[in-house]
């Protein structure tokens, strides 16, 4: 466990450094980050021109929800997309021969090793507008709420990243999955506004099959004080569910890996 | 050798030009095709609850989001991109030495690409359309025409928008984040999050003499039959001076960035 740490600060800290060198970028980036947070914000807001609530959501509540949505689809593009989009190009290059030879799990380096930082503002812009929602609200949720809260945002994050996984890895097979990761981005767009407000096959579908419901409503509803800890235990069940059966397909796959030499 | 590695030149760039348009691509089908079904979905929920909204019911939405869905695939353009790129590497160059403004290239690059996606999405839409008895839209035979009309001049506008961004490449490295700005501002305004209809009339009034409603709204707000006859005129009357305007202020950049360009390596 140590040297995997030791392992993810010497990957990430190159990174980093180079980021930061680049002084003007970093802070267009930032800006950036910031005009699509004040964009998403205001896009509601037109909803709100002639409604109140809608399914029972107020404006400030709504707002919540796309916090959420900035900080999920920040990691998004800080781990799971850098990563796993590399998996064609490993396949055809042979590099993933290398990789199943280092004395590391191959799962930890394809999910790990390289991380995205140009859109770092985005996860930390995105707490804050949830901050801010919750201020406009008046509301200030007690430790149970936020420890639930994390609790079902680290379930989130562990159930997007499977979701990836499981996507992703069928190229072993077909080398190239053409953009599987614009299809997680799709779904995952959908988790800019409540559950509630699909309605039918699609809630259930945005629920257990694709559970963004986990990603973005959830947490706010818990942020908010609208649920209980069953709900926590179902997120993390279904996490480590999805989490187990990724895993498994990854190492399944794998057995059909002939190499790029061979 | 050589003959080989011009041979080479040639392919790698058609190679790169491939990737972005690939990567503009991906970029394209999520914003054009999840995005605004997603917006609907919120409407339809709050007509279900609260009754139709400034006389938009639920078919209006369903019609408005799924045609504006089609027009962006024509209207949007993202020459941008590729002149960032071009001038950035010194691609440039190359294409200086054809006896044409590269604004030519990119244009007969883009429309056919439209009209791939027209053979290929039209058909689409007129089943989804059959299935769906929502979608409704009532044209008369010069309604259609000026539809039609509108979609083209859109696509102008467009492009020219996108070209005098690509055309600021010669004095900075941040015209796609720039276009990325203006495309979002425009977005609000263009209709595309939502119906101008919708929209304080402030706003409207605003929104009706900047160059984005005539991008993406203009021609849904003709194919919904929305608009009477001086209505229209005034749009397309919008729609002439923004083309003028920034032809004029592309030509200007493009000439006085020319006279800025050290190619690399030159």
């Amino acid at each position: 466990m140590r040297n995997y740490l030791r392992l993810l600060t010497i990957f990430y800290k190159n990174t980093l450094v180079g980021e930061l060198e680049y002084r003007l970028n970093f802070w267009a980036n930032l800006a950036l980050s910031l005009f699509w947070l004040t964009w998403a914000a205001l896009s509601v807001r037109v909803y709100f021109f002639h409604t109140d609530t809608i399914a029972g959501w107020s404006y400030p509540e709504m707002l919540i929800v796309m916090g959420l949505f900035f900080f999920m689809n920040g990691y998004r593009q800080m781990v799971p997309e850098p990563n796993l989009s590399r998996l064609s190009e490993y396949v055809r290059m042979g590099t993933l021969d290398y990789i199943l030879t280092k004395p590391v799990d191959s799962q930890f380096l394809i999910s790990l090793r390289h991380i995205g930082v140009y859109n770092w503002g985005d996860p930390i812009l995105g707490l804050g507008l949830a901050a801010y929602a919750l201020w406009r609200l008046g509301r200030v949720p007690g430790p149970d709420q936020i420890l639930l809260f994390v609790v079902l945002c680290v379930a989130g994050m562990v159930l997007l990243y499977s979701f990836s996984l499981i996507l992703q890895t069928p190229t072993i097979w077909l080398v190239n999955v053409e953009r599987v990761d614009a299809v997680v981005q799709g779904l995952l767009e959908t988790g800019r506004f409540p559950i509630q407000f699909f309605r039918g096959w699609i809630r259930g579908m945005l629920t257990l099959i694709f559970p963004i419901a986990f990603m973005t409503t959830f947490p706010a509803q818990a942020l908010l004080g609208q649920l209980n800890w069953g709900t926590a235990a179902a997120a993390i069940g279904l996490a480590t569910l999805l989490f187990t059966l990724s895993s498994i397909f990854w190492r399944f796959a794998l057995r059909y890996y002939t190499g790029a030499s061979s | 050798m050589r003959r080989l590695m011009r041979v080479y030149k040639a392919l790698l760039q058609t190679a790169w030009a491939t990737a972005v348009e690939y990567r503009a691509q991906a970029f394209l089908w999520i914003l054009s095709s999840i995005f605004p079904l997603v917006m609907m979905v919120v409407w339809l929920a709050i007509v279900d609850e609260a009754g139709p909204l400034a006389g938009w019911g639920r078919a209006d939405f369903i019609s408005y989001y799924v045609g504006a869905a089609v027009v962006y695939q024509f209207t949007f353009v993202w020459s941008t991109w590729q002149w960032d790129e071009d001038i950035r590497t010194g691609n440039l160059s190359v294409k200086l030495l054809k006896p044409l403004d590269p604004f030519h290239y990119l244009f007969s690059e883009q429309i056919g690409w439209k009209v791939f996606t027209l053979l290929f999405i039209v058909p689409v839409v007129m089943v989804i359309a059959w299935l769906s008895p929502a979608i409704q839209y009532p044209l008369s035979l010069g309604r259609a025409a000026a539809f039609a009309l509108s979609v083209i001049a859109a696509l102008v506008l467009a492009m020219l928008m996108s070209c005098t961004f690509g055309v600021l490449a010669f004095w900075s490295t941040q015209v796609s984040n720039l276009y990325q700005l203006w495309i979002g501002v425009g977005s609000f305004l263009s209709g595309w999050i939502a119906p101008l209809a919708l929209f304080p009339a402030s706003i409207r009034q605003v929104a009706y003499l900047l160059p984005f409603r005539s991008t993406l709204g203009l021609p849904m707000e003709i194919l919904m039959g929305r608009l009477a006859w001086p209505e229209i005129g005034f749009g397309f009357a919008v729609t002439c001076g923004w083309c003028v305007v920034f032809l004029v202020l592309y030509r200007i950049l493009w000439r006085a960035g020319l006279k800025r360009y050290e190619a690399v390596g030159a």
